[in-house]
């Protein structure tokens, strides 16, 4: 049992260290050290999700009804392993990127205390767990996105964290009311709230399952709180961006998941106004993010627009509240976490070598570091969802879902929905590759010079643009493991 | 008879008497006299009131062998023996208080007139306080005026004598129309003794005979008197009158000859008229309303004010607004409240003004705000008791000034249509209080850096300090134990009727 | 003995002021030995209380000055008392480079007396007492620099505590006169045979008397004066203007909603809706003022505006629940304000920052106040696991509870205020740790860490931040037994 809370306590203490101890003042000890913390950290997590499927482990009570509890199910495994992944590969991409950053140091730290708040998020067995660590993520991540320093950071990150914080209380204020109305704050499949509740209190139960979701939807980007996101993840370091926008957002897909199919259960939400309200907000929000993608030149913005727009695929699926769309959902979690981190590693090799941030600057690309681009040209095709990618797997459920789910028009105005975006995404992220391979005649009258970056940072993006290969080639055993987790919550 | 109901007739004649001695005596003698007088009358006052108190009921004394109709009478009761212990009290810690500063401020040789001014008034005042017949009244109301002017007068400047002028002419004008009311009072009862024109008062609002008329002569007599005593519109001579003339003057004006007039007032109210007939006249609505007035208004001139002495003046507008609403509120709580807060009041802001005088006697003399920055550190025996003034005044509880609000707002709860606008302007005016009361203490407490006047020391003023002190001690006693007092008055009042 | 804890911190504040201590270091050890042994008869007292009433003099008719232990009583004088020892060991030291510094100790300690006072008092009369009490003896401490703000900050507090004691006399006046009994009894002690016909006038004089003790409470529109305030040295904002006097208001409120008038007679009328906007309007005015203000002491002054008015909201939902809450919050918000503000001060003390943006870079150079400090700030917001969280829960909880559909509305104010706390409290660990230019760490000189007598204190406060963030149940198992009546 207590594996759990090794795998939380690990990163999180080996990331204090980092912070206070003043020794390792090598950088070649300070990576060896990440390195194995973040080894470690995996591996216990690992051991963890083998050891402690099922059970449950009360730490203690925070009040006299609110204990702090983990717990591991499916869902955990998903977003656990998920974060493991892309935690391990952005992590060693760092080892080389960080170079040119000051503060090394610090940035590890946190980096470290970051994925162990994750892994205890993808652990916490009831909704205040849950919310105690939400709320830390969102500060133990923010020093992440202050990390370069001056005036853009610090703004970014305030908006950021103000952003984050007016979500979570906005959720806070549903916990309140759950406590009340709900038999339990643990997670349990199928929801909490008894129907003689569900029948007494239904306008006021409503109202704060919205208010939590809104809340919730704010860490995913969702429409009208997205603002802080493109803000927010550009302006930290490129393998911080990644975990950002793969991995920290999903905390928000996460709580969501709870709150809807744990918590208020699928026969409470199911055809009410909030399960409307919330399709027409995800579905503006693919289509708002994917334009909003389209116009922005600076290539790490564009691919935080992007996320906007392909977080809200995933949370339109868990609206549709159907188990084909669901399925997608989850999948398109995993795809969407490989996919987006090897964009921005790619694109945080490019910064670190040439210094180009623009995409127009991007002319010819291709040529100078073929390997890194053609990693991004493989990954974007399987974000537009093209066929064997696993973005095409993810998206054709979703699309399935949403077309069977009898949620009346949404039913077909949201598969239009995804696949203009699809459009859209292709709009957005192929120009770099065209520009990239193709720069015209007279681009480069010297030829083009070899800037590949190092082995350290192409081996990330190879794993992550490999495994969205394969989940596209192979989503059998992922699918059908993803289908046992909604038979019980649907 | 019993020697004991002499004594308040022996004590007025004993004042008189002393008086007329005193304008033979040089300063000093007429100062001894005068100090054993008022001490003297305080023992007669306490006895006779042991007296009252033993016997437990008041008692009516006929001077010399008319009977009534015409003669003059004195009535005793538990409340007047205690008044005038009271006032006696009173009377000689403020000429105590103020005495250095008499000499200061008064030509040389004519000091003593001083002192027979003071002799007469006391006269006046016990005169005012016992008396149970309204010619008698009448005529130590206008004794007393004549003191009074002369007190303030006695500091010869073009101020004082300005003041004093004002003060005869709206002291006048109020003698005046209690003169008319006694007048008209006499026309349709036929009487001058309290205790006759009651009954006939009883039986004309019986019949409702005479109704206006008896109307106008409880307005002519309850404004004559309000005028006397500075309720809130008729104002306007005290701030001088207070302001500029010598200090102990000062504090005996507005402690004592102001209260003595409410005193005669109340007595009216209870013996003359009756408190039914005066509670059903619209008089005491317009006297409630006029103190209301007096104690926001009062309180705001005091706010703008610059010189601390005008300032403790105007503090007495609202003051006597105070005793006016809980004589307005028409009730018996009401009553008890007004004459405690009578002696609480005569005890504080005699107090504030002996203070006051040391504070500025330490600041060169000036009165103005600014010359008095520090001023308690200079004389801190002042500071302490004008500290201990402001305090009660704010109602502070420990001290008198709390126990009159707290029994003004008791009486005020029993009256339900007076009850939120009395409790409101207690409120507000309690924080006007605060305003300039503390105002000026953190501006004493407030450290000069360049030392322009010198401190005094206890040895320069022993007298002073000592004075102060009993005073404080007046006040807390008031303040802490003031249960016996306010039992006393019930009984007084009770009496009455 | 109760007579005992007042009087020996007003004794020994007199004592500092009228015995010349050769030196700094006799006078130190003088006071806090008595501060000290003071809290510990406190504590010794609250331990072994007995349940007579103590009455030192009667005052008129059934007035009485006297005093009683009990459980309301109780939190707010441990609260007072643990904390007492620990603001003197930092004011002695804070102090060290202000003048009058005798005229300060005597004042400090003889509020501490009258604190105790405040908290033991077993009737509203004797509070009342105190309570103005409390004013004058803490006025001459606004007033210590002697600057022009500071005189004119140290009048506006006096008018507006007196003037506010004035208004909550009205409701004194009522309680005594419709009062069954005049000692505090939890549930009201209103004859409600005796009010009859006069309801109203009781709601309207509550709402009167809410606002008169609401003025030391900083309840808007009478908040002004508490940032105002903030001239005098920091123990002193620390210690008084977010504890002993502020508290002292909201303690005063309690007992008047509940143990005066009585919760079954306001639950449900206009009074608890008019208090409960009222204090709600307060929570987010106070927070949004905060985010405006640059200043730093200033601007945890306004928080502690918005912070009191989450005490009283908890006192205007009516409940035991609520009652909970408020307790939480008025012992939890204590030792999180406390250290906020001792952490402004050790700054001022060391590096001489006042305003918000000059502290740029500055938790590089004394990690160990920043880290305080966020702490605090983010028990302030309600992080859980801190403080600030068990004391909003249990506020919000009750609020539900109540199923008082203008509490709901209450609980969004909570939590809009959060957020406000969130941007001012943080944006100052954000401008301290990651500076916005490059230029505020040149200046910085030698700045660095306070010594231990700053420290200890810091130290030992978010120790119980996180203490009662953790594990709360005891703390507030005494509440609800409070609460429930049952000490």
């Amino acid at each position: 049992m207590y594996y759990m809370l090794y795998a939380i306590c690990f990163p999180v203490l080996t990331g204090l260290f980092l912070l206070v101890f003043r020794g390792l003042k090598n950088r070649k000890s300070l990576l060896l050290f990440t390195a194995a913390a973040l080894a470690g950290a995996s591996a216990l997590v690992v051991l963890a999700l083998c050891l402690g499927q099922g059970g449950m482990l009360t730490l203690f009570n925070l009040t006299e009804r609110l204990p702090v509890m983990f717990k591991v199910d499916g869902v955990s495994v998903v977003f656990s392993v998920m974060t493991v992944i892309v935690f391990l590969c952005a992590g060693f991409f760092s080892f080389s990127y960080m170079e040119h950053e000051q503060n090394e140091k610090r940035y590890y730290g946190y980096y470290l205390i970051v994925f162990g708040v994750l892994i205890a998020l993808c652990f916490a067995g009831n909704l205040i767990t849950f919310y105690m660590f939400f709320e830390a993520l969102t500060l133990a991540s923010l020093p992440l996105v202050l990390h370069k320093g001056g005036r853009e950071a610090v703004m970014a990150g305030l908006k950021y964290l103000f952003y984050s914080l007016s979500g979570a209380y906005s959720a806070l204020f549903g916990l309140y009311f759950i406590e009340r109305y709900g038999n339990t704050l643990t997670f349990s499949p199928g929801g909490v709230i008894s129907a003689e509740m569900a029948a007494k209190y239904n306008g006021l139960l409503l109202g704060i399952a919205f208010a939590m979701l809104i809340g919730f939807g704010v860490k995913a980007g969702m429409f009208p709180m997205h603002a802080w996101l493109p803000t927010a993840h550009p302006v930290a370091p490129a393998p911080a961006s990644a975990v950002l926008s793969a991995v920290i957002v999903k905390a928000g897909v996460l709580a969501v998941v709870r709150v809807v199919y744990y918590i208020f259960g699928v026969s409470f939400l199911g055809g009410s106004w909030v399960q409307y309200a919330w399709m027409s907000l995800t579905l503006a929000t693919v289509f708002m993010g994917s334009m909003l993608a389209y116009r922005e030149p600076v290539l790490k913005k564009r691919l935080a627009y992007s996320t906007v727009s392909q977080l809200s695929y995933i949370l339109f699926g868990l609206s549709v509240m159907d188990k084909e769309a669901v399925t997608g959902s989850l999948l398109h979690v995993l795809c969407h976490s490989f996919i987006k981190a090897a964009l921005f590693l790619c694109a945080g090799g490019i910064i670190f070598r040439t210094g180009k941030t623009r995409v127009e600057e991007l002319r010819g690309i291709g040529k100078e570091m073929p390997a890194t681009i053609w990693c991004y040209t493989i990954a974007s095709l399987g974000l537009i969802g093209i066929p064997p990618m696993g973005g095409f797997v993810s998206k054709w459920y979703l699309a399935v879902g949403a077309l069977g789910a009898g949620i009346s028009w949404f039913s077909w105005i949201g598969p239009v929905v995804l696949l203009v975006s699809a459009l859209l995404t292709a709009g957005y992220l192929l120009p770099v590759v065209v520009l990239g391979f193709f720069p015209g005649e007279d681009a480069c009258p010297g030829g083009w010079e070899k800037k590949e970056p190092s082995l350290l940072m192409r081996i990330p993006i190879f794993v992550l643009t490999l495994l969205s290969v394969v989940a596209g080639l192979f989503p059998g055993p992922v699918v059908d493991y993803l289908s046992r987790i909604i038979e019980k919550i649907i | 008879m019993e020697t004991v109901q002499n004594f308040p007739a022996i004590s007025i004649l004993l004042c008189l008497f002393a008086g007329i001695i005193s304008s033979g005596l040089k300063r000093k003698a007429a100062r001894w006299v005068n100090i054993l007088l008022v001490v003297a009358v305080a023992f007669l006052s306490i006895y006779t009131l042991g007296y009252v108190l033993a016997t437990g009921a008041s008692y009516v004394y006929v001077m010399g062998k008319f009977p009534a109709p015409w003669g003059n009478e004195i009535r005793v009761g538990a409340l007047e023996a205690f008044t005038a212990f009271f006032f006696c009290v009173i009377m000689l810690l403020s000429l105590e208080g103020g005495r250095k500063k008499l000499a200061d401020e008064l030509e040389e040789g004519k000091t003593y007139l001083y002192y027979v001014l003071s002799d007469l008034l006391l006269s006046s005042l016990l005169a005012l306080v016992y008396t149970n017949d309204l010619f008698t009244a009448y005529v130590f109301v206008e004794i007393n005026t004549i003191a009074a002017c002369g007190l303030i007068m006695i500091r010869q400047n073009g101020r004082t004598i300005k003041a004093s002028a004002r003060y005869m002419i709206m002291s006048l004008l109020g003698s005046g129309l209690l003169l008319l009311g006694i007048c008209m009072l006499y026309d349709l009862t036929g009487h001058l003794l309290m205790g006759n024109i009651r009954e006939q008062v009883g039986i004309l609002s019986v019949t409702g005979e005479y109704h206006i008329p008896l109307l106008v002569t409880i307005a002519l007599m309850s404004v004559g008197l309000a005028i006397k005593s500075a309720l809130f519109p008729f104002h306007g001579w005290l701030t001088d009158a207070y302001g500029y003339s010598t200090v102990s003057s000062a504090a005996i004006l507005s402690s004592l000859v102001s209260k003595g007039y409410i005193f005669l007032l109340i007595k009216i109210i209870y013996r003359v008229i009756g408190t039914e007939v005066f509670n059903e006249s619209k008089i005491i609505n317009i006297l409630f309303v006029f103190g209301l007035m007096g104690m926001i208004f009062g309180s705001l001139s005091a706010i703008r004010e610059n010189d601390v002495r005008r300032m403790i003046s105007f503090s007495s507008v609202a003051q006597i607004g105070y005793i006016y609403m809980g004589i307005g509120m028409g009730t018996k709580a009401g009553m008890e409240a007004s004459v405690f807060h009578i002696l609480s009041h005569a005890a504080t802001k005699s107090l504030l003004f002996i203070a006051a005088i040391g504070l500025t006697d330490v600041s060169g003399g000036s009165r103005k705000f600014i010359d008095l920055t520090g001023a308690a550190f200079r004389n801190k025996w002042a500071g302490v008791a004008f500290t201990v003034g402001s305090l009660s005044m704010v109602g502070v509880p420990m001290f008198s000034g709390f126990v009159s609000k707290l029994l003004f707002a008791q009486a005020a709860v029993q009256n339900e249509i007076k009850m939120l606008p009395a409790l409101i302007v207690l409120g507000i005016s309690t924080i006007l209080n605060a305003i300039y009361f503390m105002k000026t203490v953190i501006r004493i407490y407030t450290p000069v850096e360049d030392l322009k006047y010198e401190s005094i020391t206890f040895k320069n003023m022993r007298m002073y300090a000592v004075t102060l002190v009993l005073f404080i001690i007046l006040n807390v006693f008031l303040g802490v134990s003031s249960q016996p007092v306010v039992d006393l008055i019930g009984q007084g009042l009770a009496m009455f009727s | 003995m109760i007579l005992l804890v007042i009087l020996i911190p007003v004794l020994a504040g007199a004592a500092v002021f009228l015995v010349p201590f050769k030196r700094r270091s006799y006078m130190e050890i003088f006071l806090e030995a008595a501060v000290i042994i003071n809290s510990i008869l406190v504590w010794y007292l609250l331990m072994h209380r007995s349940e007579s009433i103590f009455t030192l003099a009667n005052f008129t008719g059934n007035l009485s000055i006297s005093f009683k232990v009990d459980g309301l009583g109780m939190i707010f004088a441990g609260l007072v008392s643990a904390l007492w020892p620990f603001a003197t060991l930092y004011a002695f030291e804070y102090m060290a480079r202000e003048e009058h510094e005798r005229m300060f100790f005597m004042f400090y300690t003889m509020t501490y007396g009258v604190a105790l006072g405040i908290s033991l008092a077993a009737n509203l009369l004797t509070m009342y007492f105190f309570y103005e009490l409390l004013t004058l003896v803490t006025v001459p401490l606004v007033m210590h620099t002697l600057t022009r703000e500071a005189i004119l900050a140290s009048r506006k507090y006096l008018y507006y505590s007196l003037g506010g004691a004035a208004f909550a006399f009205i409701g004194l006046i009522f309680v005594i006169i419709y009062g069954a009994a005049t000692e505090f009894v939890l549930g009201g002690t209103l004859d409600l045979s005796k009010v009859g016909e006069r309801g109203n006038v009781l709601l309207l004089v509550y709402v009167i008397a809410f606002m008169g003790f609401g003025v030391k409470a900083a309840v808007c529109p009478f908040n002004s004066w508490l940032p105002q305030a903030g001239v005098a040295p920091t123990p002193v904002t620390a210690l008084l203007h977010a504890v002993a006097v502020v508290k002292s208001g909201a303690f005063a409120i309690i007992r008047l909603t509940y143990y005066s008038f009585g919760t079954e007679f306001l639950r449900g009328t206009w009074a608890q809706y008019v208090v409960m906007v009222i204090v709600m309007f307060t929570i987010v005015y106070g927070c949004s003022r905060a985010v405006k203000e640059t200043h730093l002491k200033r601007r945890l002054a306004y928080s502690t505006v918005s912070n009191l008015s989450y005490i009283l909201f908890g006192v205007a939902i009516m409940t035991p629940g609520g009652m909970v809450g408020a307790l939480c919050h008025l012992v939890f918000h204590a030792v999180m304000k406390i250290s906020a503000f001792f952490c402004a001060g050790a700054i001022m003390h060391q590096a001489d920052r006042h305003y918000v943006h000059e502290l740029d870079g500055l938790g590089w150079r004394m990690p160990a106040v920043f880290g305080v400090f966020t702490v605090s700030a983010l028990a302030l917001m309600g992080f859980p696991g801190l403080a600030g969280f068990v004391s909003k829960w249990y506020l919000a909880s009750a609020a539900v509870e109540s199923g008082n559909s203008l509490a709901y509305g209450g609980i969004a104010c909570l939590l809009a205020s959060a957020l406000l706390t969130a941007i001012y409290m943080l944006t100052v660990v954000v401008r301290g740790f990651f500076p916005a230019g490059e230029a505020g760490s040149k200046e910085l000189g030698q700045v660095r860490d306070p010594n231990w007598k700053m420290l200890l204190p810091l130290f030992v406060f978010t120790g119980f931040i996180v203490l009662f963030g953790l594990y709360s149940g005891p703390v507030v198992k005494f509440f609800a037994d409070v609460a429930a009546g049952i000490y």
